[in-house]
């Protein structure tokens, strides 16, 4: 297929050697959009002319020319002074018109992907701003600098590939799920916005059905010649309604996306769920704490007029234990406790003052003789 | 005269008020004390300007701190007036109080209209004039002449540094020719005496865009203390006005010069590596610290400034990736040729930033942070490398403007690509609007930063429409009427015409015949009966077009030509000056003339027809938006969703407002009079959303009139306008002497007293009767309460227990 030349063009041998306009970086003027550089043609003669450019070189060339020349197999760029060899699969059409652009984004494509570490990496702003510059400055050294600064400037990359690994995968993995996040969310908002698109058209026709009803009905009414006042304080009241709704649906539909705004905006800081306590044996008293808080109970009572009665086959029968005798004991002794009986004297209820008396003596006698009970007073 | 309000003493500068100013005066005072801000609506022609400026220099002058005055007008003309009213009310004060006050006012405008360097001045475009101003006043310029290097300088500007400081220019007011003569005297520069002053003026009365527009406000407005008061006098399109101040257009040509901008920079960048590496050095460092150059002298004449950015990130470093200048430029092209690339698409695209946003990450690795900071980077660069033709950067500049909005902003903005100019084009014109959706983003810092802002026009109906839109909480919002002597105009809802076949400009029948017809012989009616002028007012230059074609086919014209002379406003704005002229001219020679203009055009905005130049005035069909821009539907989805405005609310809102517009262009003052003549069917359902002087001012009989009972009425109104009429029968009624100011302050005075003691008795009644039943209450249950108040206290006691 002999690709379409214009006559004007300046005949050259083979009609496959031919760069004429080149900017300073050896690439094409970005603007030269309208004439394949290699045959020559031009979009008047082919208006679906489409250029395609290797990431080998960044020479562009028309489809046709990509066919006819690569066919066959691989080849050595048809641009002179240029002695790359090509392929066909390598080609594609250009995402930028600025070649130089296209290449760098490449380059860029390749750093970035080893460089991907993110501000929540660092500890100080200037020390992330400096990464940046490293960075950029890798960059540049890759696009503009001359063969020896790019070579450096691979060799550190590769190192730096070889040193941060995990840290890499982590962040990419990272990224990928903020970029699949901020996606979904906005497709969420998107098919929200939608929702309420079309409640809002119903709620305007049903309005309108609503307007129309009311007016035949009115008709009707005439006709039969009496007003009705009931069906339009109904309507009147069904408007209000709808009206609350409407301002109580804003209220929760805002409240609702600033909650998942604030949820789903700050990345890596989501606090991690609590795991439930272990829920305790059942408390019959709800929490009702009954040790005695101002004095302490030791072991039990041992005193020798009850001791020896401990072990009286007389004294013991069946399911009666002598401990119960001894509780009982102590608890009547210190169930004064807290009372106090001036207070008491005055007003006089309670306890006849001899009693008092008597039960303070056998306290001093049990405290005296027992195994070392304390009080607390407070 | 001389009166007081509560007790602020006013002075006003004429021996006669209307009601409804000394009413405007209280409810500005009741705000001004309150701390808040309101939204008034006053009837066009009743003096509003002097009003406020009476009150409020009245209450600067009375109290300790001196509130200052930022009064915002919207055209030149506009601007001009309000200075002359301030100088008159300055004058009377001095002659009433005896001596002259402290006090300095002062207009800004463009440096285009303040110049005085005589080769600079002659240059026809403002942007030029900027560019050259710069470039002869730029601060390193100075620091080259005072090395001594052979520098063109201004000298009216170097001047300015020869004198204090804080005294560039004596009290009194000063009105813009004023500034320019006195700058020529003394050979000062009027711009710079006015930007350095207006700190330390009362006053300053300057254009809506230096407080709204961000990129111009922070450096002209931002020395304004916090206690100032805002006023936005003409204030109806206001919305309008801070969405197009954050709004920027980019097509293929501005990027292409933006290209060659970027160009320019990295030559200039280079050159300078050679020769002086130390500034560049210089400037990467205070960028590395996170310093903001912020010396006064670069402020004033800085290429430009930020757009809104959030304070916490005006105090951030420069991202580490543009530090350098070489990386700056190459990010700019880089940004530059993606919005080539996406330029290329032939099909409408509307994308939210966000969305923008990752598609620019996924191709061209550029991320957020650094796109924020492109405006201020920028800035930096272009100061650091000394540019003086500043002028080649301009589309550069939009552009990192755009990046920098389309970066901050999530909500509120949309970016929409229109590759073909209309529907039918053929050839690709590609547009790439970056619009703002929400006229509250622009205003916020306003409201942020002043106490009190207060937003008034003639036509701002209805009033909660804007606190709506631009979110802000008002102390007070109110409507006056108009109060007259004598009904000194006819507003009138056409529906049919003398066919009784309905009229409207709906956009199934706006062209079919008997519409047309109908239309053409309300004019010829009506250009019978008037005196002098008419002026009418039709939706669109389109439909102007197809009428006036149409009415040439029907004979119309040449009917109304046997009557008057006919003038048509055409989107250039020369030629519409020149029919202005001429209808000027015709209207006083005693025939009159028609003016056919459009209701979004120059004429309805600005133009006042006052007096003979209008006596009836036409509106055509309710002037609608073009709904189908998608622009507009934007901005009507974004309203819905964020405001709840519905799309009808809002369009037929902003309708009104320009057909009220419209209307009070014939009425400016009390002694004028004409008829308004609203013509569309679909006027008589909205007349609720009139402002309330009109509203008031239309009968319920006239609300659905058809041509011939439209023209038989216009006729009795005419013949009853033209019997005598003296001042004296409007005293008391529609004007008030300092008598009867002084009477109607007594008795407002005694009803708030009556209403007081009505609100005490009230109360001392209810008191006493609750009293009263209380007293019967426990007397009745006395019996039996004992025991009931002994249960209960067991309860409370029995809960306690425990």
């Amino acid at each position: 297929m002999p690709p379409q030349r214009p006559p004007t063009s300046a005949p050259r041998p083979g009609g496959v050697t031919a760069v004429s306009s080149l900017a300073p970086d050896g690439l094409p003027k970005p603007d030269s959009d309208d004439m394949c550089p290699v045959c020559k043609t031009i979009r008047y003669l082919n208006r679906d002319m489409e250029f395609l450019i290797n990431p080998e070189c960044y020479h562009s060339m028309c489809s046709s020319c990509v066919n006819r020349l690569f066919n066959e197999g691989p080849q050595q760029c048809p641009y002179a002074g240029c002695h790359r060899t090509l392929r066909r699969k390598g080609f594609r059409s250009p995402f930028f018109g600025d070649l130089s652009v296209e290449r760098e984004v490449d380059i860029r494509r390749r750093v970035n992907q080893v460089f991907n570490q993110v501000e929540d990496d660092f500890n100080t702003l200037r020390d992330y701003n400096n990464y940046l510059q490293m960075v950029e400055d890798l960059t540049f050294d890759l696009v503009h600098g001359d063969e020896p600064t790019k070579r450096k400037a691979e060799a550190q990359l590769q190192q730096w590939e070889a040193e941060h690994k995990t840290e890499i995968e982590r962040n990419r993995r990272a990224g990928k799920e903020q970029d699949e996040q901020s996606r979904r969310r906005l497709a969420a908002e998107q098919a929200a916005a939608r929702q309420r698109r079309l409640d809002a058209i119903k709620e305007a026709e049903e309005e309108k059905m609503e307007k129309i009803k009311i007016k035949e009905m009115e008709i009707d009414s005439l006709e039969r010649g009496q007003p009705l006042p009931d069906q339009q304080r109904v309507q009147l009241k069904r408007r209000g309604n709808k009206a609350v709704e409407a301002v109580t649906n804003l209220a929760a539909g805002s409240s609702s996306t600033a909650d998942a705004v604030g949820k789903l905006s700050i990345r890596g800081l989501k606090e991690k769920k609590k795991e439930p306590r272990p829920e305790g044996p059942y408390d019959p008293f709800g929490g009702l704490d009954l040790t005695p808080s101002r004095y302490k109970i030791h072991g039990g009572l041992s005193h020798p007029n009850v001791e020896k009665y401990r072990s009286d086959k007389a004294h013991v029968t069946g399911g009666y234990s002598f401990d119960e005798y001894t509780s009982r004991a102590m608890f009547e002794a210190f169930a004064g406790l807290g009372v106090f009986i001036e207070d008491e004297r005055d007003v006089g209820v309670g306890l006849v003052a001899s009693e008092v008396v008597g039960m303070g003596a056998a306290l001093a006698a049990v405290g005296g003789d027992g195994p070392g009970l304390k009080m607390e007073l407070d | 005269m001389e009166f007081f309000i509560d007790d602020l003493r006013v002075l006003f500068p004429y021996p006669r008020i209307y009601p409804e100013q000394y009413a405007y005066m209280v409810d500005l005072k009741k705000t001004l004390d309150a701390g808040g801000n309101c939204v008034l609506e006053m009837p066009s022609g009743t003096g509003k300007t002097v009003t406020l400026l009476s009150l409020i220099v009245a209450y600067q002058m009375s109290s300790q701190e001196k509130r200052p005055l930022i009064y915002c007008s919207r055209t030149m003309s506009e601007i001009e007036k309000a200075l002359v009213e301030l100088k008159a009310l300055m004058k009377f004060r001095a002659e009433r109080l005896g001596h002259e006050e402290d006090f300095r006012a002062m207009g800004l405008t463009s440096r285009k209209n303040l110049c005085l360097h005589p080769d600079v001045k002659r240059e026809k475009s403002g942007s030029v004039v900027d560019a050259r101003c710069r470039s002869l006043t730029a601060g390193f310029i100075q620091e080259k002449k005072r090395k001594g290097e052979d520098v063109d300088v201004c000298v009216y500007h170097d001047n300015l540094d020869n004198l204090e400081p804080h005294n560039l220019i004596p009290n009194g007011v000063w009105s813009l020719d004023g500034l320019l003569r006195y700058g020529q005297k003394h050979t000062q520069c009027p711009y710079f005496t006015a930007r350095r002053m207006m700190s330390q003026c009362n006053v300053v009365i300057y254009s809506y865009h230096y407080l709204l527009d961000p990129k111009i406000a922070e450096r002209v407005s931002k020395d304004f203390s916090k206690d100032c008061i805002v006023v936005f006098d003409e204030a109806h399109n206001i919305d309008n006005v801070c969405i197009e101040s954050l709004s920027t257009d980019i097509t293929e040509e501005s990027l292409r010069r933006a290209t060659r901008g970027a160009q320019f920079l990295e030559n200039r960048i280079n050159e300078m590596r050679d020769s002086d590496q130390q500034k560049l050095q210089d400037e990467y460092e205070k960028l590395v610290e996170g310093l903001r150059g912020d010396d006064e002298t670069r402020e004033e004449d800085s290429f430009m400034a930020n757009p809104t950015l959030p304070e916490d990130l005006l105090k951030e470093a420069v991202p580490g990736n543009i530090r350098r200048a070489e990386h700056f430029v190459a990010f700019l092209r880089r940004f530059i040729e993606y919005l080539k690339t996406r330029m290329k698409v032939r099909q409408v695209i509307s994308e939210t930033p966000p969305s923008f946003l990752a598609h620019l990450k996924e191709y061209t690795f550029i991320e957020k942070k650094p796109l924020r900071f492109c405006a201020e980077r920028l800035t930096s660069l272009v100061r650091t490398l000394e540019l003086t033709r500043i002028e080649d950067y301009q589309p550069l500049q939009e552009v990192a403007t755009f990046a920098t909005l389309v970066a901050t902003y999530e909500k509120g903005f949309l970016l929409i690509l229109e590759p073909y100019e209309s529907d039918t084009a053929e050839v690709p014109n590609p547009v790439l609007h970056f619009t703002c959706l929400d006229a509250a983003i622009a205003i916020k810092p306003v409201f942020d930063r002043f106490s009190s802002v207060i937003i008034t026009s003639g036509t701002i109906s209805p009033l909660e429409m804007y606190p709506k839109m631009l979110n802000f909480e008002t102390v007070v919002q109110e409507s006056y009427s108009m109060t007259l002597a004598r009904r000194s105009f006819l507003p009138m809802i056409v529906t049919r015409g003398s066919d009784q076949a309905t009229i409207s400009t709906g956009f199934q029948v706006r062209n079919e015949p008997s519409v047309v017809r109908n239309y053409g012989s309300l004019l010829v009616e009506f250009a019978k009966i008037t005196p002098d002028g008419i002026v009418l007012f039709t939706p669109s230059y389109l439909y102007l077009e197809s009428l006036i074609s149409m009415w040439q086919g029907m004979g119309v014209l040449d009917e109304v030509w046997k009557y008057k002379l006919i003038l048509v406003e055409t989107p250039d704005a020369q030629e519409t000056a020149l029919a202005l002229e001429t209808y000027r001219t015709a209207c006083k020679n005693g025939r009159g003339a028609v003016f056919l203009c459009v209701a979004r055009g120059k004429v309805s905005e600005g133009v006042d027809f006052d007096k003979e130049f209008g006596r009836t005035v036409i509106n055509i069909g309710v002037p609608f938006q073009y709904t189908e821009s998608r622009i507009l539907k934007a901005r009507l989805e974004f309203l819905r969703e964020t405001y709840r405005i519905r799309e009808n609310d809002f369009l037929s809102f902003d309708a009104m407002r320009h057909a009220a517009q419209c209307l009070g262009r014939v009425i400016r003052g009390k002694d004028d009079y004409g008829v308004m003549v609203l013509a569309d069917r679909r006027f008589k359902s909205k007349i609720q959303q009139l402002p309330k002087w009109i509203h008031q001012a239309l009968l319920g009989a006239d609300t659905n009139l058809s041509t011939d009972m439209a023209v038989s009425n216009a006729r009795r109104f005419f013949k009853m306008i033209a019997q005598p009429f003296r001042t004296e029968d409007q005293e008391g009624i529609s004007i008030w002497t300092l008598e009867q100011l002084k009477q109607h302050q007594r008795k407002m005075q005694e009803e708030l007293i009556r209403e007081l003691q009505a609100t005490e008795e009230k109360r001392v009644n209810q008191q006493q009767q609750a009293q009263q039943a209380q007293q019967f209450i426990s007397a009745r249950e006395r019996p039996d309460s004992d025991y009931e108040m002994d249960e209960d206290d067991e309860a409370e006691l029995m809960a306690l227990d425990p």
